[in-house]
């Protein structure tokens, strides 16, 4: 029913004034681009699903600004000296949200039964170090591993490792289960509503074990199918919170001019964009052939263009997201500036003919993809080779490229997850299962898997610097992939809310955000 | 026309409508399982799954079935009005679709009755000036409607009315921050656009249509006839001519009836508007199999049925022209 | 010839298809290549060297714009043929034989057009790739249809006529009476549909290429519409002169159908 009133005030918001904030004290709306496939953590890596149960769901620990693991669940830990033992304190009179207890069966049964079998990322890390997982009591969990694992707390967050309440998933199909709709968890948001297509709502848990946390009522994660609508919903203050995933570049640079919103720009989980070369089969089993590619590319015009300058150019094997590993003496700055007459010369002499295009593979939804494909071209035309461009929707990617390896360049992108052993070794390490999202470019070399596996259980930062900085000596040279520039994150938040971003991830830890009227 | 007689024409129709529905159903079932690419691999997500994982949901979804038992069990379901199981999205892809149906019935029903109701009007106005300036333009006007790709309308719409003057909003259906239930006026600004960009096409094709078929009934004998009794110009255009011309026109706007489901496909990407255009579109990227079929059929299935809704009405309103 | 100028619509369509067709042969001699970037990007128009700016990636857009012509006219031309070369025949065959061969044949037909072509052509390249032939092959297996329908009226019509039976009866088999009789009449009508279904192609091709389903190897106008949707605020020209040719292009075939209509077909008096 239209009221007179109603009518009065609808006719403010139109059409010269902005839109009036008609929103409940304390709710904050988050940009979404679409539905998640589902909420259980346990089950999906995917960015959206993350975003909206980390709000629900909670891990042992969290991450920081300073990748240091902090109390979640957990209270206190401690590791022994040789890395394989993990002793971790729970925290006392959690509940889950739908009353029942929370304990230590919790946590045994969600490693066990859920996140060994079915997570994505942390079953592989977890069968591979043969974690053991036990509960001497309801307060205690401990874990034994077979071999010690140097990002093991990092990987124990939300997203690599929520805990899932055990009376409402056991004896069930984890894949099937109802709750991985309408999630419980110990977090200080509850699962209100799912509206498909359009919002999903979680509300305030008054019992959080943080009380009197969480500072906002509401959360609506708002679904904007358009990647430029999110940037408009930002500047209009129709929207509270846009992290980077969801933005495109260009839009970025609008916001930043803008300079109406909040910005956290560079704290992140480091992504690397890179080239991956066909290294069995083709002209690029030379590694001369790779290199000229490497001379002859324009990262720097790629980081302009295509990423808005909101990236910093391919320093090396690992990308520059991780300072402490870099190697300068071995980038690739240093071995291979932009120099398309010494990158021809190389090209010939590694007995290249241009008499069949060379295929470039590429996801064909991703813009920053299709655009780095156009500069390549370009670039590579420079030098006498003629790249045939081959973009191709994600499923038949993933076919071709790793289950056929049907291609003789191809182009990524990888995210480390918190540590390079995490996200960046499986481009290096040989495989020979055609696994998914690894490495399809054929590349074995034993030294390099000796020093991986080494840097994956030294528990010294220093130590591993040494080992990286090996690897990067090795890897930089023999060229399996190319790392082309490093995604460079910029965060928007309105200048209404207060306490984002305290952790490293900025779907993490929003207890402590509040939102003024 | 007797009431016998359209019922009998209806039934011939309706058994000729069946195996159409048939037909599409198994060319869209045929068409996307002859396509490449693994659809178990996107539920996954990004990272390397466990081996079993994999096996798992084909098996949950009967991807690892033979192809004649697969058609058959989809056929069977359909007939039972179940579409499936969405991959993506974990909901049955019936509740999918009407969820949408909302938002994209309000758009297109909007531009086709607008399209229509300006349509006719121009139409008739530029019949009763044949050969004059006014006539020339409006034909002019309406050709060059139906060539402009209607998507880069709605950009540019955006772009002026959106972006440049700040008067509309540029997505959605309603502003984040309404809650409930937006205003009327809220909402009509939110629809303003994109019902714009869609109607423009069929605007142009009514007014053309309706424009040949009043001047052939303007120049009809019993028009003449209407004129030397001394009727009013208006009852003359409305009530006599207008009414033997109704045929064609009603064919046109019932043709297209069913397709400007399907042309709002491209209107619904451009303006962020939540209903099944945006759905197909990101169904093909999930390539969320059971959801492409379900709106394919819902798409023929409606035209079939406008088909079908003209025909009869057609013969209703022109009984010279022999049916079936 | 006279009808077809006497209005001013009929010389004006063809001007307009003839210009966008020499603009799509003579690409590579009054334009620079599509795919050379380089570090001007996003470029308004009027700028030095670049009559109507550049794109993100610093490429001309003015030769973007020359060379999606060759693909619109390629895809609209080539589709069209192909699309009425089936059209003919079946419509012919359906025409001439009549009974159960002409049920049939429009029953197969009608079924075709009950398909959502727009959906349809989106959902067997998304599925199958992109690539030109396909694009190609897709559209045109939607729009024989109409033609057929229109080919199997006058066909059905003209097998009676007197000098048909004139000709038969002197002796002509089948094939020629076809050919030689009732063709020459059907050639009318179906310049027209072939003028209109151009039209359809290229906004089909374009409709296509916006949903990023276009061929990557080659720039055409609708692909450039997908480029654009980002920059909307920021590089306005990327969206708006590729949409304004196809705009006009498809006028102009759309135009020139109607006059060639009002030219070739007696029937079609109008004021």
């Amino acid at each position: 029913m239209i009221t007179r009133r109603a009518l009065g005030l609808s006719t403010l918001a139109l059409p010269f004034a902005p839109r009036i904030a008609h929103a409940a004290s304390g709710t904050a709306i988050l940009v979404i681009d679409g539905d998640p496939p589902t909420l259980n953590l346990g089950i999906t890596t995917d960015y959206t699903a993350g975003d909206v149960s980390a709000k629900i769901l909670e891990g042992l620990v969290w991450t920081d600004r300073s990748y240091t693991a902090q109390p979640s669940l957990a209270t206190a830990w401690t590791a022994s000296a040789d890395g394989r033992e993990y002793r971790f304190t729970l925290r006392q009179g959690v509940k889950w949200h739908d009353g029942t207890p929370f304990s230590s069966a919790d946590v045994v049964f969600s490693f066990s039964e859920i996140l060994t079998k079915l997570h994505p990322r942390a079953s592989a890390m977890l069968r591979r170090v043969a974690a053991e997982v036990t509960a001497p009591d309801a307060g205690t969990v401990v874990f034994k591993l077979r071999d010690p694992y140097a990002p093991f707390l990092q990987q124990l967050s939300v997203f690599d490792a929520p805990i899932l309440p055990k009376h409402l998933y056991a004896g069930t199909d984890i894949a099937a289960n109802p709750f991985n709709q309408k999630p419980i968890g110990t977090g200080p948001f509850k699962f209100a509503a799912w509206d498909r297509g359009s919002a999903i709502t979680v509300t305030r848990n008054a019992e959080y074990w943080a009380a009197p946390k969480p500072g906002l009522e509401r959360i609506v994660f708002q679904i904007i199918p358009q990647p430029a609508s999110r940037i408009t919903a930002m500047e209009t203050g129709d929207a509270d919170f846009a992290p980077d995933f969801y933005l495109p570049k260009a839009g970025e640079l609008q916001l930043l001019a803008a300079k109406k919103l909040q910005v956290r720009q560079g704290v992140n989980i480091p992504a690397v964009y890179f080239a991956m070369f066909n290294t069995e089969a083709g002209p690029f089993t030379d590694q001369r052939a790779r290199q000229a590619v490497a001379m002859a590319l324009d990262r720097p015009r790629m980081v302009k263009q295509v990423m808005n300058g909101l990236a910093t150019p391919g320093f090396g094997a690992f990308g520059d997201g991780f300072a402490w590993l870099l190697d300068p003496l071995s980038s690739y700055a240093k071995l291979y500036p932009l120099d398309a007459g010494k990158a021809r010369a190389l090209l010939a002499d590694s007995g290249f003919k241009n008499d069949t295009k060379p295929r470039l593979l590429y996801d064909a939804a991703r813009p920053q993809m299709v655009s780095t494909a156009n500069i390549m071209r370009e670039n590579l035309r420079a030098i006498g080779m003629d790249i045939q461009l081959v973009p191709l929707e994600r499923s038949v990617l993933n076919d071709r490229l790793f289950a056929k390896r049907d291609y003789e360049i191809a182009l990524q992108s990888y995210f480390s997850a918190g540590d390079p052993a995490i996200g960046y070794h499986r481009m290096y390490l040989t495989d020979t299962a055609h696994a998914m999202q690894t490495n399809p470019t054929g590349y074995s070399n034993k030294e390099v898997d000796t020093l991986l596996g080494e840097a994956v259980s030294e528990p010294e930062q220093a130590k591993r610097a040494v080992i990286y900085r090996k690897l990067q000596q090795i890897l930089n040279v023999d060229l399996p992939a190319l790392v082309l520039y490093d995604e460079k994150t910029t965060d928007f938040a309105s200048p209404r809310l207060s306490g984002v971003w305290p952790g490293l991830d900025p779907r993490d830890q929003w207890a402590d955000v509040t939102i003024s009227p | 026309m007797k009431l016998p007689d359209i019922a009998k024409f209806t039934g011939r129709r309706v058994l000729l409508a069946v195996p159409m529905v048939l037909g599409v159903a198994v060319v869209n079932f045929l068409l996307i399982k002859a396509a490449p690419g693994d659809p178990a691999q996107i539920l996954v997500g990004d990272y390397p799954a466990p081996p079993g994982y994999l096996e798992q949901i084909r098996h949950d979804y009967g991807l690892d079935q033979p192809l004649a038992i697969q058609l058959l069990r989809y056929l069977g379901e359909v007939a039972q009005g179940h579409l499936g199981y969405s991959f993506a999205n974990r909901q049955p892809v019936a509740t999918l679709i009407l969820e949408r149906l909302g938002p994209t019935l309000l758009l297109t029903v909007t531009a086709l009755t607008f399209a229509s109701l300006l349509g006719i009007a121009l139409g008739i106005l530029s019949a009763r000036r044949a050969g004059s300036r006014i006539d020339a333009a409006v034909q002019v006007v309406s050709l060059a409607g139906y060539s402009v790709p209607e998507f880069w309308l709605g950009q540019m719409l955006i772009l002026v009315f959106a972006v440049w003057l700040g008067w509309l909003p540029a997505q959605g259906s309603a502003s984040l921050r309404s809650g409930i239930a937006p205003g009327m006026l809220e909402r009509m600004s939110y629809l303003l656009l994109p019902a714009l960009a869609l109607s423009l096409r069929y605007l142009a094709l009514i007014a053309r249509i309706t424009r040949a078929a009043m001047i052939q009934a303007l120049s009809a004998d019993y028009v003449l006839a209407a004129r030397l009794r001394g009727a009013s110009e208006t009852r003359v255009v409305l009530a006599h001519a207008l009414r033997n011309a109704a045929a064609p026109i009603v064919t046109i706007i019932g043709t297209n009836a069913g397709f400007v489901l399907a042309g709002s496909a491209l209107i619904e990407t451009v303006f962020g508007w939540p209903g099944i255009g945006r759905l197909l579109f990101t169904s093909i990227s999930q390539r969320d199999t059971p959801v492409m079929l379900g709106i394919l059929l819902l798409v023929s299935v409606t035209v079939v049925l406008a088909n079908l809704i003209t025909d009869i009405l057609h013969q209703m309103l022109d009984p010279r022209v022999s049916g079936g | 010839m006279r009808r077809f100028t006497a209005t001013g619509t009929g010389p004006a369509a063809a001007a307009l298809v003839l210009a966008v067709l020499f603009l799509a042969l003579l690409a590579p001699f009054i334009a620079g290549d599509p795919f050379d970037g380089g570090a001007d990007a996003l470029l308004p128009p009027l700028s030095a060297g670049h009559l109507l700016g550049t794109d993100d990636l610093g490429r001309d857009i003015w030769s973007q714009l020359a060379y999606g012509a060759r693909v619109s006219m390629l895809v609209g031309v080539v589709t069209a043929a192909i699309g009425l070369l089936i059209g003919l025949a079946v419509g012919a065959t359906a025409g001439f034989l009549g009974g159960w061969v002409d049920g049939t044949l429009m029953r197969i037909g009608e079924f075709f057009q009950t398909l959502p072509r727009f959906v349809l052509a989106l959902i067997a390249v998304a599925l199958f790739g992109p690539g030109l032939e396909r694009v190609i092959i897709v559209i045109a297996l939607l729009s024989w249809p109409q033609t057929a329908r229109v080919v199997r009226s006058l066909f059905a019509s003209l097998r009676h006529a007197a000098y048909v039976d004139a000709a038969r009866v002197g002796g002509m088999s089948d094939f020629r009476v076809v050919v030689t009789e009732i063709l020459p009449n059907v050639l009318a009508p179906v310049i027209v549909l072939g003028s209109l279904d151009i039209a359809t192609a290229i906004l089909l091709e374009a409709g296509l290429g916006f949903f990023g389903l276009g061929d990557p190897d080659r720039i055409s106008w609708g692909t450039m519409l997908n480029g654009a949707q980002q920059y909307l605020r920021t590089a306005w020209w990327m969206a708006a002169f590729p949409g304004l040719a196809i705009a006009l292009t498809v006028l102009g075939f759309n135009l020139l159908g109607d006059a060639l209509n009002h030219a070739l077909d007696p029937k079609a008096r109008r004021a």
